[in-house]
This record gives structure tokens, C-alpha cells and sequence, in this order.
């Protein structure tokens, strides 16, 4: 991320100053206001996400889930501990469903637990696979790409579910073999 | 298709029956829980606010389009239209900016179009890395992400790979 954002500012600035150097002004602006834009937009939708999630703790739904996925997530996590697996349990799942927005917040609360039992400034294999499954999620249903095709007047707006499944799930695979591959690859470096 | 409006509604709706038979004080728990949003945000605001500030300066410099061009042969190695290199580009940093991008193609090659097709099957089947990195690291003292965000793309490439290939057929 440090190399990607130095990279990114570095070469734009510098095209920039070339090209046209009052949009650099111009961008702080608009990207600020964008930012808080979203900000806002995330806090309210968070806060009701992370309300039902609370409900789901309190009647200890997440324990029964977490027991159902729990093969799953041993054979991709290892051995994580109680809350951590509720929390990925419901990370998964709402990942699945196509709730991007619920996810988000789980997601981080795992993360979170994963971070409390790792001592280090360098992310673990789990908190890895955590992030992969996320950032290549099984999404069941794309509905935005849907209704989008259907307002430009697609024929057939539903015929990309099928190739849309099957890509997510082959990245979702190859970047869980990636995981397991260097876990293999690095045996002893989670441990200290 | 449809049956997707009603996972939400008949979940949450199962689920405050379901908590309030086990005897759960629903309105508390919400409220409890709502409140951690607040801190959630707070972590978060710096890092999107620097995403943001990136991925603007990147769109306005022109850079977006000269690194298409420079990857499109190599899309087209793989069987990618080269036409979706800025998608590809622009859909690991931002939802929208990917959507938007989509609905670029749309207007210029129809929606009904391979090409359209092809960008659905990207966007359908991507995350926005770079971010959903960002906001689920900004809560620990993870500094090094490792191998995380490399993987991710890789994997995320051979998936639109894939899905190109499978347009062509279905």
C-alpha cells in the first residue's frame, strides 16, 4: 500500500506539473469532499449493520452459525479461537448472500480478533485468507451489474450471472491455493 | 432473480422474532452495537481520505489512460478485450469509479455487447482490492500486508481471464 500510494501521488504530481498544475488543488478538493461524502454515508449504514450484528451476538445465532461453517473455516483458517471463528463465520456468510455492506464491518471485527493473538507489525497467513476471501468473494447475485445493464436496454440482463459466478469462484480458488501455497512455502515464519 | 430483494427483509425479520423469544433486548443491543460505528470511522477516515486523494490525482493526470495503453497487448495476450484495460485498472481502488467505467463501455459498445459482456463478468466477479485492504487492516497494527494485495490481483486476473473466455462461449 506505502509503495502503491507513493507511486500513484509521485507520478500524477509530476505528469501534473506539466500538463495542468491547478488540478492538483482542484483534486484535493474534490477528493476530500468525496471521501467524507462516503464517510458519512458508511457511518450510518455501519452503525445499522453493526446494531444487527449485536442482536445476532446477543441471542447467540453467530455460535450456532459458526458451528455450521466450522469444517470450512478450520480447513482454510487453522486453529483460530471461539470468537474469531463467530466472527469470520459471519463474515463468510453475509459475503455469500451479496450483503457487501454488512460484511465489511464482521470483516473487520475478525480482523481485529486476528490481530489481538498476532504479535507482529507483519499480517499472518489467517489474516491473509481473511482478506483474500474478501477481496475475491463469492458474490451470488451481482445486482448492481444487473440493474445497470437493464437500464441501458440489455436484451438479456441476467446472462452474465452465470460466467460472473463461475470467475468469482475460480479467483476465490486460486487465491486460496496462493494462501495455502505460501503457508507451505513459509512454515515456520507464523510462528514468531 | 428477484428472490434476491428478499434476503434481507425475511433475515432481519426471523432474526428479531428469533431474538426476542431468547429473551434478547433487541432495541439495546442495536443501539449498543450502532454505537461502534462511530469508532469504526473515526480509524478510518484518515486512510480513505489518502485512497481518495491517490485515485483522484491518478484520473486527472492522464495516467490512467496512458497505462492502458501500455497494458492492453498485454490483456490481449491473455484474452482480454483490450478495451476494458481502464476498467481494470480503476476497479481495484473504487466501486463507483468501476462502475462508472462500466457503464463507459455501455454507451460506447452497447450493453449487449462481448465487450460490455466481458466488463460485467470483471466487475461482477472483482472486489475493490486496494480498499477493502485498506479498511480491514486500518483497525490493526499490521503495517506489512505481505503477500496480500499481489495475490489478491493475481487471483483476481485469472478470474477475469476466465470469465472473458467464458463470454465468448456462453
Amino acid at each position: 500500500m506505502r509503495k502503491v500510494w507513493f507511486l500513484m501521488i509521485v507520478c500524477s504530481i509530476a505528469f501534473l506539473l506539466f500538463k495542468s498544475p491547478n488540478s492538483v488543488i482542484e483534486s484535493m478538493i474534490t477528493s476530500s469532499t468525496n471521501a467524507i461524502e462516503l464517510l458519512i454515508k458508511l457511518l450510518g449504514i455501519y452503525a445499522i449493520w453493526l446494531g444487527i450484528l449485536e442482536i445476532v451476538e446477543q441471542s447467540k445465532l453467530n455460535i450456532v452459525l459458526s458451528n455450521l461453517l466450522s469444517p470450512i473455516i478450520k480447513w482454510l483458517f487453522g486453529d483460530v479461537d471461539k470468537q474469531t471463528k463467530n466472527y469470520i463465520s459471519l463474515n463468510l456468510s453475509s459475503n455469500m448472500l451479496g450483503l457487501g455492506n454488512a460484511c465489511t464491518p464482521m470483516g473487520i471485527k475478525a480482523m481485529q480478533q486476528l490481530d489481538k493473538n498476532h504479535h507482529s507489525i507483519t499480517a499472518s497467513h489467517q489474516m491473509i485468507m481473511l482478506l483474500i476471501l474478501n477481496a475475491t468473494s463469492i458474490q451470488l447475485l451481482p445486482t448492481t451489474v444487473i440493474s445497470l445493464r437493464a437500464s441501458f436496454n440489455s436484451l438479456e440482463p441476467t446472462n452474465i450471472i452465470l460466467p460472473s459466478i463461475i470467475a468469482t469462484a475460480v479467483s476465490t480458488l486460486v487465491g486460496v491455493l496462493g494462501v495455502k501455497f505460501m503457508q507451505k512455502l513459509f512454515k515456520g515464519r507464523n510462528k514468531n | 432473480m428477484n428472490a434476491s430483494i428478499f434476503i434481507i427483509p425475511v433475515l432481519l425479520f426471523f432474526l428479531i422474532i428469533y431474538a426476542t423469544i431468547k429473551k434478547v433486548n433487541c432495541y439495546a443491543s442495536f443501539v449498543l452495537g450502532a454505537k461502534k460505528a462511530l469508532e469504526l470511522c473515526y480509524n478510518l477516515f484518515p486512510y480513505l481520505i489518502a485512497i481518495f486523494f491517490a485515485l483522484e490525482l491518478f484520473k486527472v493526470s492522464g495516467l490512467v489512460d496512458i497505462l492502458s495503453n501500455i497494458l492492453s497487448p498485454v490483456l490481449n495476450f491473455f484474452g482480454i478485450p483490450p478495451e476494458l484495460s481502464q476498467l481494470l485498472l480503476i476497479r481495484p481502488f473504487s466501486g463507483s469509479g468501476g462502475l462508472s467505467a462500466l457503464q463507459d463501455l455501455f454507451i460506447k459498445y452497447g450493453a449487449d455487447s462481448y465487450i460490455s459482456r466481458c466488463g460485467c463478468v470483471l466487475v461482477g466477479s472483482s472486489e475493490t482490492i486496494f480498499y477493502i485492504a485498506t479498511i480491514y487492516f486500518s483497525q490493526t497494527k499490521i503495517k506489512r500486508l505481505w503477500y496480500a494485495i499481489p495475490l489478491a490481483l493475481v487471483a483476481c486476473f485469472v478470474g477475469a481471464i476466465v470469465g472473458c473466455l467464458l463470454c465468448k462461449i456462453i
